[in-house]
């Protein structure tokens, strides 16, 4: 009894803690709802077996559409992976956390829709399609999902195995792979703040 | 000794409580509302390119809070490749203007630059670019959020560009330049380009 009651303890005493830092992490933005969702997100790897909405997917693509891109050349494609099989062998040869959700969003660039190969301005579809994924993270946390990126681009093994399994096109690049769904648990954003990576007009 | 034990865990209890009232209080004003849902939502999608300011400046709270949305970005490995230069200074701006003019327009400028000492030596697990992207794009919305209006100007990979932002902002070698946020409140209402296309979306395979 005495054990259990310890242990009681040591959890009020936890969740007391987490509560307090979430409350300090949140407090600067509070006024500001939006500003709030982009400063609480963070990556979720555990997810219940609830199905993700279609409307709630749809967000999802319309955020990320919404992203600025560079000569407004929207050089993105975008692959749904909702199939238990497909997310399976994703998970077996990129990252296993594929396997525990039911919904995975392959952020593509489409070289289709850049300048020829030698000009510059081809690699802005990694910027593109990075500001596209960030958009897509966010609107997952707004609508209470939990989401997390998964890294593709630039391993030339994951980019070959994702092709492979999507059957992707030479044109279509996979930059990542956002899995997302209902959180298991509550996780506490990284405090990432650190004043040392600033600097006034000169970094001398 | 046990009466001590017992009103501490009292105390325990209430502060528990106390908290616990504060983080529903906090979650239900915050991220699990279907108000917040669309408030989020509806900033990511009327977010659009300014590049007319007014003169006003932009307040120093609002600069912390850019800054602080840019470092709440995903970053590969949690690595944190990013460094961010501010830039306030009018006869900055004025030199820096001659190269990329926009931002002659506007009070404030942030350089979010990749920081190469934090990257492994593999270049296969270098996500910089795509960490100081998503960190961009989260100034952008943190700006539209504070009634700004800013836009993404690039900087990376013209080399041009990299060597002349190296020479305005002094930067070390190991600081790469991505990009040019320009920043300020807008002159009037920005135009929002609807990018929304549903042939730019397949499901679980490629289909020709």
């Amino acid at each position: 009894m005495k054990k259990v009651t310890s242990i009681l303890n040591v959890l009020l005493v936890a969740t007391a803690l987490v509560c307090g830092s979430a409350a300090a992490a949140t407090a600067q933005a509070s006024e500001n709802e939006a500003l709030e969702v982009i400063m609480t997100r963070t990556s979720v790897r555990e997810y219940t077996d609830q199905v993700v909405e279609k409307e709630k997917v749809e967000n999802i693509l319309r955020a990320a559409m919404s992203a600025p891109t560079a000569y407004n050349r929207q050089p993105w494609f975008f692959m749904v992976v909702d199939e238990r099989e497909v997310l399976d062998e994703l998970a077996g040869v990129i990252n296993p956390v594929l396997g525990r959700t039911g919904l995975g969003i392959v952020v593509c660039g489409d070289m289709s829709k850049l300048p020829e190969e030698g000009d510059f301005a081809r690699e802005y579809w990694i910027q593109d399609c990075s500001a596209a994924a960030e958009n897509a993270l966010l609107a997952a946390h707004a609508q209470d999902l939990g989401a997390v990126w998964v890294t593709i681009y630039p391993q030339a093994p994951r980019i070959a195995s994702t092709r492979e399994i999507l059957s992707l096109p030479e044109h279509i690049v996979p930059l990542n792979i956002i899995s997302v769904g209902y959180p298991a648990a509550p996780a506490e954003p990284k405090d990432k703040w650190n004043p040392e990576n600033i600097r006034y007009n000169s970094w001398e | 000794m046990k009466k001590i034990l017992n009103s501490l865990k009292g105390l325990l209890l209430a502060l528990v409580v106390a908290f616990g009232v504060g983080c529903a209080a906090n979650s239900s004003e915050g991220k699990s509302g279907s108000d917040n849902s669309a408030e989020l939502l509806d900033l990511i999608m009327t977010r659009a390119s300014v590049r007319h300011y007014t003169d006003q400046p932009v307040e120093k709270e609002k600069v912390d809070l850019l800054l602080r949305a840019g470092m709440a970005s995903p970053t590969g490995r949690n690595l944190q490749p990013w460094a961010f230069v501010v830039v306030d200074d009018s006869e900055l701006i004025a030199e820096i203007a001659e190269e990329s003019s926009i931002l002659g327009r506007a009070p404030l400028g942030i350089v979010v630059c990749g920081d190469m000492s934090k990257q492994p030596d593999d270049p296969e697990h270098h996500y910089w670019i795509m960490d100081c992207s998503a960190a961009t794009e989260n100034i952008l919305l943190a700006a539209h959020a504070l009634d700004l209006g800013a836009v993404w100007l690039t900087l990376y990979p013209m080399e041009r560009k990299l060597e002349k932002f190296r020479e305005f902002l002094s930067l070390p070698d190991h600081l790469v330049p991505l990009s040019l946020i320009s920043i300020g409140y807008p002159t009037g209402p920005a135009e929002v380009k609807d990018k929304w296309n549903p042939d730019n979306v397949f499901y679980n395979s490629w289909k020709e």
